[in-house]
């Protein structure tokens, strides 16, 4: 069973992993930061509601870390992991209040709380304040990526709930 | 549990309330005509862009070694090439008095256009 569970987790990383990379060689449509799609958040949400907090943090913190270091950019460590784990707190929150079918919405907000970590990381890494004028653009695409995401994970949940792949 | 309804009105909500803002900091405008170049949160370099004759250009170094080129003209300035990787900073271009700031997040640089304190603003001149 743990063998298992260790299996399937570093599938999940793996899946997260090549679905951040491909992102990031996607050109920006916008020339601001922080725009994109965050993809792979559907990996961590779905692991979140399917598996529960311990292996959903363990497959984000090892996706954040070998992203950074694949990417090239210690900085992305910095707003990954600020932006990440404090979308992961407030879809941790919303699990206890939300249904099954209503795993969207945790999507959304998380994607939106994403923003407001990374826009922290930014004012105080830069010491620049101005910067929070970029929060509403980010908070805009933020809540349509995440509407996006949101039912990519609500979809591959109720998939694989038919299927039996878990409880 | 709350019904998906009451998901839907408080996401509408933030999300019109994102869009007013976003309009608002697009067309508002500061008062200031003083760029102020920021390296690492330290004010490295300040040129008041109004007395400005010929556009000119010169570049700022971060410690890993990378450039931005910055090109200023009257009343106006940009960061016209880096060596950062998403380019974001020459994207967002040029900045007069708007009241967002030109960023390079991988070179810790920014650029605010600010007002002097000692003097009267432009609107008073």
């Amino acid at each position: 069973m743990e063998l298992k569970k260790l299996t399937r987790n570093a599938l999940l990383t793996a899946i997260a992993l090549t679905i951040f990379m491909i992102e990031a060689q996607i050109p920006p449509l916008v020339p601001i930061a922080g725009v994109k799609l965050g993809l792979a958040n559907i990996v961590t949400v779905f692991a979140l509601f399917a598996y529960g907090w311990r292996d959903a943090l363990m497959i984000l913190l090892v996706r954040v870390f070998l992203g950074s270091i694949f990417s090239g950019q210690v900085m992305t460590l910095l707003y990954s992991l600020s932006g990440g784990l404090l979308c992961f707190a407030v879809t941790l929150l919303l699990r206890r209040v939300l249904t099954e079918n209503q795993i969207w919405v945790a999507s959304v907000i998380g994607a939106v709380f994403h923003n407001i970590g990374q826009i922290m990381a930014a004012v105080l890494v830069t010491a620049t304040p101005g910067i929070i004028a970029y929060l509403p653009v980010l908070l805009v695409s933020g809540i349509i990526t995440g509407l996006f995401t949101g039912f990519c994970t609500q979809f591959l949940y109720g998939k694989l709930k038919h299927l039996g792949q878990f409880k | 549990m709350k019904s998906t309804k009451f998901w839907i009105i408080i996401i509408s909500i933030v999300l019109i309330v994102s869009m007013i803002a976003a309009l608002a900091v697009y067309f508002l405008h500061g008062t200031g005509n003083i760029a102020c170049i920021y390296q690492d949160g330290a004010l490295i370099r300040r040129i008041p862009l109004d007395t400005v004759t010929a556009p000119y250009s010169f570049d700022v170094t971060w410690e890993n070694g990378e450039k931005n080129t910055i090109t200023v003209e009257k009343g106006r300035i940009c960061v016209s090439s880096a060596e950062c990787p998403d380019q974001i900073c020459v994207h967002t271009g040029w900045i007069s008095d708007g009241i967002t700031p030109i960023v390079c997040l991988p070179n810790h640089l920014s650029i605010r256009i600010e007002s002097d304190a000692h003097q009267p603003d432009g609107l008073v001149q």
